[in-house]
Formats: C-alpha cells, structure tokens, sequence
C-alpha cells in the first residue's frame, strides 16, 4: 500500500470513529437536557392542576400547547408520581407523536384521582436535530476540506520523492549517464537526495575501477602469453625434440590456449559491459545460422552428432559483432558438451532461437548455469561461455532460458520477451 | 625479405626474429619510438610489424610518420589490445593488419607473406611448390594443371602450411587460424588430424608427393623431404 493511502487510511477511519463517538455523546446529551425541561414543564402543569381544583375546576390546556392532561377516578389516592416515554395521539396535528408523561395521584376536588399529563416532545426533537445538523455539516464539510488539501498537500510533498525513486530506477551501473539529483524542497528528502548522488557515484566509479582493472589484468597478461606462445613456437621447430618433449609441448600449447581464450573472454565480458559493441544493423538469422552451421560442420559431422534445424526467415537489427559471438558461442556450447552420435535442433521464429543438445550431464541448475566459470570438471571451457551468452542477451534486452526437456539441454532466446 | 620488429618486449621481439630468420629473413629491431624512426629513417624494408604501445611514444605516430614520407612498406600491427577502434584507427592509418596478441608465429608469418604478395601485385598471384599451384584470386589449387576441389577451410589451410612451409605448426595454431578468435574451441586439436588427413588425401589422389609431416603428435610440417 502506498505511504499515501495507509496514512489516509488511518485518518479517515479514525475521525469517522471519533466523529461518530462524539455524536452519539452530543445526541444523548442533548436528549437528557430536553428530558429534564420537560420534566420541569410537567411539574409546573401539575400545579396548575392543582391551583385549578383550588378553584374547583378540571384543568385542561390550550390547544397550541402539544400537551394533554388525562384524569381518571381512582379509589385511593397514595402519593407517587413517575416519569417516562411513551407514544400519544396529537389530537391537534392528528399523528402519533413521541411524548414524555409525568403520572401522578391528588386529591382533586374532594376526589381521588390519577392524573396523567402528556406533552409532546416532538417540537424539542426536531430542534435537536436541526442543532445536530447545524453542527455536524460544518465538521464533515472541514473534514472533507482538511482530506483534500492532505491529499494535494502530500502530492506535493512527495512528489519529488517519487522523481527521485524513477531516478534511481533509471539508474543503470552500466550505463554512461549519472544518477540524476532531483531538486529537495524537504530538508529529509534533500539529505536522501545527497546520499544517493554520492552512492550512485561511489558504486559508479569502483564498478568503472573493477572493470578497468579486469582490463588491464587481461591485458598485461596478453603479452607474456604471446611470449610463451612465440618460445613453444620456436621450440616446435627444434629436431631434436623427444616424444616425451613433445607430449609436454603439446599439455603447454593447451594450457597457454585456454589461458588466452579465458583472457579473450574477460576482455570480451568488460567490454559488452561497457556497451563498446554497439554497431547496429539489419541481419537475417536464419542465413547466418546456415552459414555458423556450415561453419562448424566439420566438428558436428566428425562427432557424428545429428543436426536438425528448423529455421524461419527472420531479420532482427542488432549489433552485428555481438550477435556473431551469440551464435558462435551456441553452436560451442552444444557441440562442446554433446557426446557422440548426439543430437542437436535449432529452431528459429519470429518470437525466439532454441537451441538443445544431448549432454552427458541431467538437467543442469537454471539458478548457477549462467554465473562466470560455473562449469563441471571435465569441461575443458574457459566456463565463461555461458555469461557472454546472458550478458549479450542482457545488453540486448533479449531474455535467455534453459531448461532440460526431453533429454535435451535447451537454450532458449526471446527476441521481445515483453510481449509475450 | 628485409623485415623491421618494433616491439618493446625483447623476448618476443627476440623469438619472432628468430622465427622469421628461420625462414631466410632479414630481421631488424627497435624497441622504441626513437629508435625505430632511426631505422625507418635508413633502412627500406618490406615488411613492418609494430606495437602500439612503445615506452617513448604511441605507434600510432609510427604509422603517421610513413604516411607522411610516403613509404610502401606493409605494416601489420601487433596489439595486446582487441579493440575495434584501435583496429579501424590502425587500419586507417595504413596499415595492413591487425594481429593480436597472443598469436602464433607461423600465423604472423603467413600474413606477413600475403601482405607482402599483396604490396607486389604486379607479378601473378599464385604459389608454386613442386607440383602444386595455389591460385590466390581464384582460390584454387592445381596439381600438375589439374584441378583439386577443397573446402575453403581446407584451402586456408594448405596455404597456410605452404607459407610456413619447412616450420612445424602446431595443432593449437593450425586450430585458430581456420576458426579464428571468437569461437570456444580450444579443446577441439585433434580435430585438426582429419582436415590434413583430407587434404593429404585429395593431394596425393591428384598424382602431388606427399609433403605433410608428422612431428611429435604436436603438429605437422609442410616439407621438401
């Protein structure tokens, strides 16, 4: 829920409950005092009572005066009197109206009688209502006032709080441009604002050390390679080597191999990262799909792994250069860790390149696949494969899944993954 | 030929004077900025090989400085760094090549070569050995006037050999110079074994001596004997 809503929340619902409270104490209040002024009312009609059979008459009030004065001949008269509501028919209005009655026993004219006398309380009821409502209106009015100018009071307020949440969204480790600072009008939101443009810096700038570092660690170690690579050269043309001499030369001619390829393929993973490839141009898929099939053909056929492909005419723009080693690194990867008289299908449509394979291995973990140098022992890979290919997938905005279905390990690219 | 090495790393400015000897070169070096303008400034040579980072100055202004004087050397660059700029800028500037380090040397040499077969466009673009004729342009190789139909890994790689003919190649090499850098395939050598093996074969059907020669199981030679 947004800090917005909770806190209007939270408002709303506990004025409404105090309002109601206050109410309902207001009402009773109001109800009692219109009670006891009623009371006081019927007492002094009882004296009038009195005062009239003084005289020797019944005393009976004006029409206009909402009350009704009832006697009935009782045999004995014993002092008590009792107050309460009760309902009577106005015979002036013609409606039942709600009343208070005071009962009471005197001796009138000699004679024991009960008198009841009846007054209307409707009149006294319509004022508290109209009292309530002369208060109430203006409280809900001042109330609805008060959540209207919170709601654009806080719009307002956080307003660049939530440009500075799109910020920071925005902010890419990657990419060339800064976090940008947002203007703080609140001394707090200002502070934030402080923090994060020297976060975003400081995380910039290692992040840029790291990657520079990798870069020249790969670098630095491209020369003493091609030293080693040019003395095994030499070496080699030497007449008289041993068999054993010549076996040593050929583990140091891997080793320096996958020394270099590794090399190769940290520079190549700082350098997607530091978006350096980013000519873009039309290519069409499917030809440059026959053409690596072609390419590789002799390492497919000399492990007598089976190719099917299944391949729909498709261009997409992108980056040339990375969509070579996109390919290139696939058809490695199935190659590589296939077996003899394995299989592999390639499909291709609008939508997605899949790529499976048979592997020695079961299903491989979807989690750890693509992390750098996750790779089993007795790959022969620099394990760096795997992250070029999420890494070019990423910058490209494409998404890469695997999944192992049917025995097969499958590699599956969605060029617009939004859409699906 | 007369080939002039610019390279601050005197190991391997050493060892590729060594391999280019070894192939009846004449090697001169210069392991700086000054230096090599020195050299450059007495010597005509045919081939150039230069790295971009010298102590005392960029290569770069090496490349400059014979497109200001005009001169006709091949230039083939020789980079740690695999930077498409620095290649473009390179290649711009006049030279012919881009060759990153590491790389083998029978691999420099053969561009060397075709560089320098390049700069002398004058004559026919064909090698002869013995029996057997590569056509450049055509891509085509004859053996006794007789047609033999090879792939084109097949044929980059017979001409490969043939450039580094009397040298032993070695598998690692011949490997990556038929699939290059961008391809994860290191762990794929022996592979090497059955291209030779073929081209061996369509050779020696076509009436060519065989000339390919096994050395140690690390690679292969192309040779007179």
């Amino acid at each position: 829920m947004k800090l917005f809503s909770k806190y209007n929340r939270i408002l709303i619902i506990v004025s409404l409950f105090g309002l109601l409270v206050i109410g309902f104490l207001f009402y009773q209040m109001l109800a009692y005092y219109l009670d006891q002024q009623i009371d006081h009312d019927l007492v002094e009609e009882i004296m009038e009572v009195k005062e009239y059979s003084a005289e020797g008459k019944f005393y009976q009030p004006h029409e206009f005066e909402d009350l009704v004065v009832q006697y009935k001949k009782i045999p004995k008269v014993t002092p008590s009197s009792s107050y309460a509501d009760t309902l009577f028919y106005n015979p002036v209005k013609h409606r039942r109206e709600t009343a208070r009655y005071l009962k009471t026993e005197l001796a009138l004219v000699g004679q024991p009688y009960q008198i009841l006398v009846i007054a209307s309380k409707f009149e006294r009821q319509e004022q508290i209502k109209n009292i309530c409502l002369i208060i109430l209106i203006p409280v809900m009015l001042l109330f609805a006032i008060v959540l209207l100018i919170n709601r654009i009071l806080l719009k307002k307020i956080w307003s660049p709080f939530s440009q500075l949440l799109n910020n920071i969204t925005a902010f890419n480790i990657n990419h060339e441009e800064p976090y940008k600072s947002v203007e703080m009008p609140v001394e707090e939101f200002r502070q934030l604002n402080e923090v994060l443009v020297e976060l975003s810096g400081k995380v910039k700038s290692d992040y840029n050390e790291i990657k520079l570092f990798t870069e020249n660690a790969s670098h630095e170690m491209m020369t003493p390679l091609a030293v080693i690579n040019s003395k095994l050269d030499n070496m080699l043309q030497s007449n008289v080597l041993g068999k054993e001499d010549g076996e040593t030369l050929v583990e140091l001619y891997k080793a320096t191999s996958r020394l270099t390829k590794l090399n190769q393929s940290l520079l190549l993973l700082v350098k997607i990262d530091n978006n350096l490839l980013q000519d873009t141009e039309e290519a069409n898929l499917k030809l440059l799909i026959e053409e690596k099939a072609t390419y590789f053909q002799e390492l497919i056929t000399e492990r007598n792994i089976t190719l099917e492909t299944k391949l729909e005419d498709v261009s997409i723009s992108t980056s040339r250069q990375l969509l070579d080693i996109l390919i290139n690194n696939l058809f490695s990867n199935v190659i590589r860790h296939n077996y003899d008289g394995g299989k592999i299908e390639i499909s291709l449509d609008v939508d997605k390149l899949v790529f499976a394979n048979t592997g020695h291995n079961k299903a491989l973990d979807p989690e750890k696949i693509f992390d750098r140098f996750y790779k089993d022992n007795t790959s022969e890979g620099t394990g760096l494969g795997l992250s070029i290919l999420k890494q070019i997938c990423n910058r490209q905005h494409y998404q890469l899944n695997y999944s192992y279905e049917h025995d097969l390990h499958t590699f599956t690219i969605l060029f617009n993954p939004k859409l699906i | 030929m007369k080939i002039l090495i610019i390279e601050d790393e005197l190991v391997l400015q050493r060892s590729i004077a060594q391999y280019l000897t070894g192939e009846g070169n004449i090697c001169s070096m210069a392991s700086t900025y000054a230096q090599a303008l020195e050299r450059l400034n007495a010597y005509q040579y045919d081939c150039i090989l230069l790295d971009l980072t010298l102590p005392d100055g960029e290569g770069l202004q090496i490349l400059n400085y014979l497109k200001r004087m005009n001169r006709t050397e091949g230039v083939i660059i020789i980079s740690a760094r695999n930077s498409i700029d620095q290649k473009i800028e390179g290649l711009s500037l006049g030279a012919d090549d881009y060759l990153i380090k590491p790389f083998h040397l029978s691999e420099l040499n053969a561009r060397i070569l075709a560089i320098v077969r390049r700069k002398s466009a004058h004559g026919e673009r064909h090698i002869e050995f013995h029996e057997i004729r590569i056509d450049l342009d055509a891509k085509e190789v004859l053996v006794n006037g007789k047609l033999v139909y090879m792939t084109k890994k097949e044929f980059d790689l017979l001409l490969y050999f043939v450039s580094n003919k009397g040298k032993v190649i070695s598998k690692s090499a011949a490997v990556e110079h038929i699939w290059g850098d961008d391809s994860d395939m290191v762990d794929s050598f022996d592979f090497i074994y059955t291209h030779i093996k073929n081209i061996r074969k369509k050779l020696t059907d076509a009436g060519s001596r065989d000339y390919f020669q096994s050395v140690y199981g690390i690679g292969y030679k192309f040779t007179e004997a």
